[in-house]
């Protein structure tokens, strides 16, 4: 595709690939290598595979693809298939990905047609046979030109294409012809012309697209489209592109194919995004996609092997003899680097972002920080995120290296100074302790930011809150004078806020040893003095997330110090105003209660009840009460309980002289106590939904805290084994009796919860589903489409939104091997495939296992929330449009738990008569909907 | 500081975005007014009633047309702001800054879609980096829709969600002690309140199809309704080819708000006018025609190295 028009087959490298079979005795037996292209066969019409032998030139392979033949594509090199004539599983195995996506997305644009040919042929038979001829092009036939090709119908749609590039003449003679009337200015040809071009665009067809958009014809057919009818005004496309677009330069390409991809590239984007972005249809648009994905593929991967032009690129950018100017071109040129890297596939992603470090990315982005610029400072922040989204531990590595200390001081400063809104976001990734295993590089970053810069953010929450109300707290006098409150805006200390929520959620161990004898709880509720009321809530917040990691010792420490006075002193000025500090301060007293903190709810009755009682109304504020009095009595009744309480303690955690007073009482099997002390460690860490704003309201119909994990749990206690891939730490097994409790307790819930657990596992691969039974893949309508792109996307939200590092190790790990050695892993998995496949349709279909293998290239550059998920839009919605017509209106939007994977074993399938459809039905369905849509447009 | 804002809703009903700073600067005025809201807002009749709007800018000035300018018509927006359509960065700070000029005016509750994992996935994400170049902008309207309130409560009579019921609910001071700061989590009342779906056919509660939510039938909402003491309730979230849609004897209406939804459903879209006294108007309208829509605003950068 590109330029020079239709590329040779056999010279270009990306079509070079290894044929196997497969052998009766179940081995891949290599067949050859050769040069791989879709083409018709002699005398007939239809279209099929050829290989021909790179050393003979012999014709190795032919395949016809059939629209029943199921296709598979595994990791990014290898299509296999079982070819029913032959009654034999054969593979290709591509050199390159970028091959295989191209010949994968022929495949299967060709049985697409081939299908709706299947199902519209009775229909449109009429139509179809008529068209054997187009006129050929003069201004007069134009219109019957037309005519023929909006009445041919989607289903002809091929046969169109073929007619029109029979025709070698087609597209000279219409351009000549356009100009000519553009010269004319005979606005109703030139109308009838545009809509030529248009419908011709929408055939979709491959080699159309090489012929429209390759560089002799591209700007014609952009002028062409300028004349769209449905517009008031003539469009300046050609204007804009030619005029005003700027193509810029900062290490100057040589080859003059990738300069020319380049520019064919931002062309047919703004066709897609600017010129036709309403009419496109889903096809044509993932036709268009990947065009635009396979040339950013071919452009980064050319330049990325280019030694020289990398080399060139880091040296000028670290020389000192570079201009300011250059310098900022370069870094931007960087950033658009990294960021089309994402069309890459994961491993090619990878060694991308390790030779950049490698080469210094990062002290080039740290002087990039340092400028003054926005838009500098912007592209380097840009650049972090995306390096993040690959692999966090690279710029971790870094910055436990001396010189990268100083990256991390800038970051954690911007946060302070509110340089840039990613700061905070690029230190949550850095010090979120999700990553499948503990690294070291991880927990040598903890260190360094709760040794060195934590004391600097609560410093400037401090100088933040004290002058204004200095009254409250006389001891406290400002320790730095440099930073004036006056300075200090309020959404810095939101965001400080934020992050000190997230820190106590991921490190718990550090209260005791960081927050507690710094006072920094205490610190950290002086933002209750600010007159913003969201600060004031986000401190009632941070006292909740303390609270919620249920350490005796901070208890203690909260009553000591009395730090929920300001709090409960918020409350009662806020009255009866139900706004967000009501509902926070409920929700923190809720939590209290229905955990039952025993020390918590003496200390609040026994201080706080005279403000209070005016609120008893309240239905938490009553049951604090009732708890209260409950222990009372049960103290004045069960000493005996209280005794075990307290040896229970002094083995633990030796908190033996509070005891004493300790407000004991029978403990169930929730209270605090139940939690060790010293166990706090490994408390496991409150599931988080997106690292900063947790789901902390978690109780449910019951009366205990239950921290999410315990779901999962309860997928393992019923025998799903499944590696959850999400950034969340894999559960212990030893916990599985808080989960077997849990289970009993949840009552008609359950099965929902469970499911919701399982989705995080979304990402297993087949092999280990084909191990634990059967699979049943309810997927929900967005993703049940078979369209590739969509699934794709889907998978995108199937992840939660940050598909982690886990994937991307996950994936490293699945990763097919190069083209060499093929027949030791990968044929394995062939065939499984074909023993699936054999198994039948009524089987989930194996190439909707793959998915989340499929895209993960795509997928991985989307770190946390933050980084840019880059997968393209539009096609997904239009698919789940045609659920939401399909399925009686109902409007499906994306699940928040997009991929509900049940992994059932065979014996107990029946107790699941869930209301979730089938994978088998949702699959089906799926493929109706989606032809549906066609006859649509 | 109005008059600033005067032209910034001047401009964004033309459909021109704000800047960067002018977004981030909204925002914060935003979080003041939206955190004095409580999780179940209360509304004064009359109000009109809107359902989703998913980026559909042009079609939500028909709507205004419709239904009258704010702040002359006192309007409450059940969520789904963004998605889908082309303009979710115009709805939304247009409804954004009409909010901060009326606070009192307008009323803005949270929907499924107004959270930062679905827009990831549907298009307003993308939308904010390809008209921004940065993702700030998402950044910042994602961090102000922690702040929009759940639910809203007109003259103790309707009850309005996006989504519907919640097994974990059963009154309105339930609702009133959620903590909503937060991204919509995977379960729980609030996830519910957002997700949920009325369903003739179900009994009690059912297993949502979305994955999120559930499935409740008539009598859960005979026996909520009755247990707060309201008329019916009033929610979005599904599309319904008429504009709305009454169920389980007018207990349960569903207002769509997005004509052709998607630029191609062919669906009508409905906005629920209430009077003084509560009286219902349904008012039916069309999408944009198309010489009133513009060109689509979906220009690249006007440089590029790759």
């Amino acid at each position: 595709m590109g330029a020079s028009g239709k590329a040779t087959p056999t010279s270009n490298p990306s079509q070079r690939v290894k044929v196997y079979r497969l052998t009766d005795d179940g081995k891949w037996d290599d067949q050859g290598t050769g040069h791989v292209i879709v083409d018709y066969f002699k005398r007939t019409e239809e279209l099929g595979l050829i290989v021909i032998d790179e050393e003979d030139n012999e014709t190795m392979l032919v395949h016809q693809i059939s629209s029943n033949e199921i296709y598979r594509r595994q990791e990014d090199t290898i299509i296999s298939w079982r070819d029913s004539k032959i009654s034999t599983d054969l593979a290709l195995s591509f050199q390159e990905p970028v091959g295989c996506s191209y010949i994968w997305d022929q495949i299967i644009g060709i049985q697409r047609d081939l299908q709706f040919n299947t199902i519209g042929n009775d229909r449109v038979h009429g139509a179809n046979t008529e068209l054997r001829k187009l006129p050929s092009v003069e201004l007069s036939t134009l219109p019957v030109i037309l005519k023929n090709l909006l009445d041919c119908g989607i289903v002809n749609h091929m046969q169109v294409a073929e007619l029109i590039l029979q025709d070698k003449d087609f597209f000279p003679r219409l351009l000549d012809i356009f100009q000519m009337c553009e010269d004319l200015e005979d606005m109703d040809n030139l109308y009838i012309i545009s809509k030529l071009v248009k419908t011709i665009i929408f055939l979709n067809s491959p080699r159309i697209f090489e012929k429209v958009f390759g560089d002799e014809f591209i700007m014609d057919i952009i002028g062409a489209l300028e004349y769209d009818a449905e517009f008031p005004k003539v469009q300046s496309h050609r204007d804009f592109l030619k005029k005003h677009v700027i193509f810029k330069e900062a290490i100057p390409i040589k080859r003059s194919i990738l300069l020319s991809k380049i520019h064919q590239t931002y062309r047919i984007n703004y066709i897609k995004d600017v010129i036709l972005p309403r009419a496109l249809d889903e096809g044509t648009m993932t036709s268009l996609n990947s065009i635009i994905n396979s040339n950013n593929a071919t452009v980064v991967s050319s330049l990325k092997d280019d030694t020289s032009f990398i080399h060139d690129l880091f040296t000028k950018m670290k020389s000192s003899s570079t201009s300011a100017e250059s310098k900022k071109m370069l870094v931007f040129f960087l950033q658009e680097f990294c960021s089309l890297g994402k069309s890459l596939p994961l491993v090619h992603q990878l060694r991308l972002y390790r030779d950049f470090a490698s080469e210094g990315a990062f002290d080039v982005i740290t002087e990039a920080l340092l400028s003054y610029d926005k838009k500098l400072i912007s592209a380097g922040t840009d650049i972090l995120i995306l390096f993040l989204g690959q692999d966090p531990n690279l710029l971790r590595t870094y910055i436990t290296q001396q010189n990268g200390l100083s990256l991390f001081g800038l970051l954690v400063k911007g946060v302070g100074e509110d340089t840039h809104c990613q700061f905070l976001e690029i230190i949550r990734i850095l010090l979120d302790s999700c990553a499948p295993s503990i690294t070291y590089q991880r927990d040598a970053i903890v260190e360094i930011f709760y040794e060195s810069h934590l004391d600097q953010l609560i410093e400037i929450i401090n100088s933040g809150c004290t002058s204004e109300n200095t009254d409250l707290d006389s001891k406290f006098s400002l320790s730095d004078g440099k930073v004036g409150h006056n300075t200090i805006k309020p959404e810095i200390m939101l965001n400080i806020c934020e992050l000190l929520c997230f820190c106590v959620l991921r490190h718990p161990y550090k209260i005791r040893g960081k927050f507690l004898p710094n006072n920094i709880l205490k610190k950290v509720m002086y933002l209750i003095r600010r007159r913003e009321k969201y600060l004031k809530v986000s401190a009632v917040r941070f006292m909740r997330t303390i609270i919620s990691c249920k350490d005796e010792q901070l208890f203690q420490h909260i009553v000591t110090n009395n730090l929920l006075k300001p709090v409960i002193d918020s409350f009662v000025s806020n009255g009866n105003n139900y706004n967000m500090l009501h509902s926070g301060v409920l929700d923190l007293l809720e939590y209290i209660r229905k955990v039952s903190i025993k020390t918590l709810i003496k200390y609040i009755v026994e201080t706080f009840w005279d403000q209070l009682s005016k609120f008893e109304k309240l239905e938490t504020v009553h049951g604090l009460k009732i708890r209260y009095d409950q222990s009372l009595e049960a103290y004045n009744t069960k000493p005996i309980n209280g005794l075990v309480e307290s040896r229970k303690h002094t083995r633990e955690g030796g908190l033996e002289k509070e005891e004493e007073d300790y407000f004991n009482a029978d403990s169930d099997e929730d209270s605090v106590s139940a939690v060790s002390t010293d166990k706090l460690k490994h408390y496991p860490k409150p599931n988080l939904s997106n690292g900063r704003t947790s789901g902390l309201v978690d109780y449910d119909d019951d009366d205990g805290y239950n921290p999410p994990q315990k779901k999962i749990e309860s997928s393992i206690e019923n025998n799903i084994v499944a590696r959850p891939l999400s950034k969340r730490k894999s559960v212990s097994i030893k916990d599985t009796n808080a989960a077997n409790l849990e289970i009993k307790k949840k009552g008609k819930l359950n099965s929902h919860k469970i499911k919701s657990a399982v989705a995080v596992a979304a990402c297993t691969t087949r092999r280990q589903i084909d191990s634990h039974g059967k699979i049943k893949l309810p997927l929900p309508p967005d993703i049940s489409a078979v369209n590739k792109r969509s699934v794709q996307k889907s998978d995108a939200c199937c992840s939660d939104g940050m598909p982690s590092n886990a994937d991307i190790k996950y994936s490293i790990s699945d990763e097919g091997p190069p083209l060499e050695d093929v027949s030791n892993d990968t044929p394995s998995t062939m065939h499984n495939a074909a023993d699936i496949k054999n198994r039948g349709k009524d089987e989930v279909s194996p190439s909707l296992c793959e998915i989340p293998n499929v895209a993960d290239s795509t997928l991985s550059s989307s770190g946390e929330e933050g980084s840019s998920n880059h997968v393209k839009d539009d096609l997904l919605s239009e698919t789940a449009i045609a659920d939401d017509i399909g399925n009686s209106c109902h409007e499906k939007a994306s699940p928040i738990k997009p991929t509900v994977i049940e992994i059932i074993h065979s014996d107990s399938e029946n107790e699941e008569p869930s209301l979730l459809p089938s994978s088998e039905v949702s699959i089906r369905d799926a493929k109706i909907t989606n032809s549906e849509l066609y006859p649509v447009r | 500081m109005s008059l600033d804002l005067d032209v910034q809703i001047e401009q964004l009903k033309r459909c021109e975005p704000l800047t960067e700073a002018e977004v981030k600067a909204l925002c914060l005025k935003a979080m003041e007014i939206l955190v004095e809201e409580s999780n179940v807002q209360r509304v004064d009749a009359p109000v009109t009633i809107c359902g989703d709007i998913h980026g559909q800018f042009y079609d939500m000035k028909e709507l205004f047309k419709v239904g009258g300018d704010c702040p002359k018509t006192n309007y409450l927006f059940l969520g789904d702001f963004v998605d889908r359509g082309f303009y979710s960065v115009e709805t939304f700070l247009l409804l954004l800054a009409l909010k901060v000029r009326y606070p009192d005016r307008i009323t803005l509750i949270r929907g499924n879609h107004e959270s930062r994992q679905i827009t990831q996935v549907y298009g307003f994400y993308d939308e904010c980096l390809r008209k921004y170049g940065s993702v700030n902008v998402w950044r910042y309207c994602t961090d102000i829709f922690d702040y929009l309130s759940l639910s809203a409560l007109i003259d103790n009579r309707v009850f309005s969600v996006h989504g519907g019921l919640s097994p974990n609910i059963n009154t309105l001071d339930q609702i009133r002690i959620i903590d909503r700061k937060q991204e919509v989590p995977h379960d729980g009342g609030m996830c519910d309140l957002l997700w949920s779906d009325p369903e003739d056919v179900v009994d009690g509660w059912g297993i949502s199809p979305r994955g999120a939510g559930f499935l409740f039938g008539g009598n859960v909402v005979s026996s909520f309704n009755r247990v707060n003491n309201i008329d019916y309730i009033c929610r979005a979230h599904q599309l319904v080819m008429e504009g709305y849609k009454w169920m389980f004897n007018n207990q349960i209406v569903t207002v769509w708000s997005a004509p052709n939804y998607c630029y191609r459903c062919g669906n009508v879209a409905a906005i629920l006018e209430l009077d003084d006294d509560l009286n219902k108007r349904f008012r039916v309208f069309d999408a944009a025609p198309q010489e009133s829509r513009g060109v689509p605003a979906k220009k690249p950068a006007p440089d590029y190295f790759l």
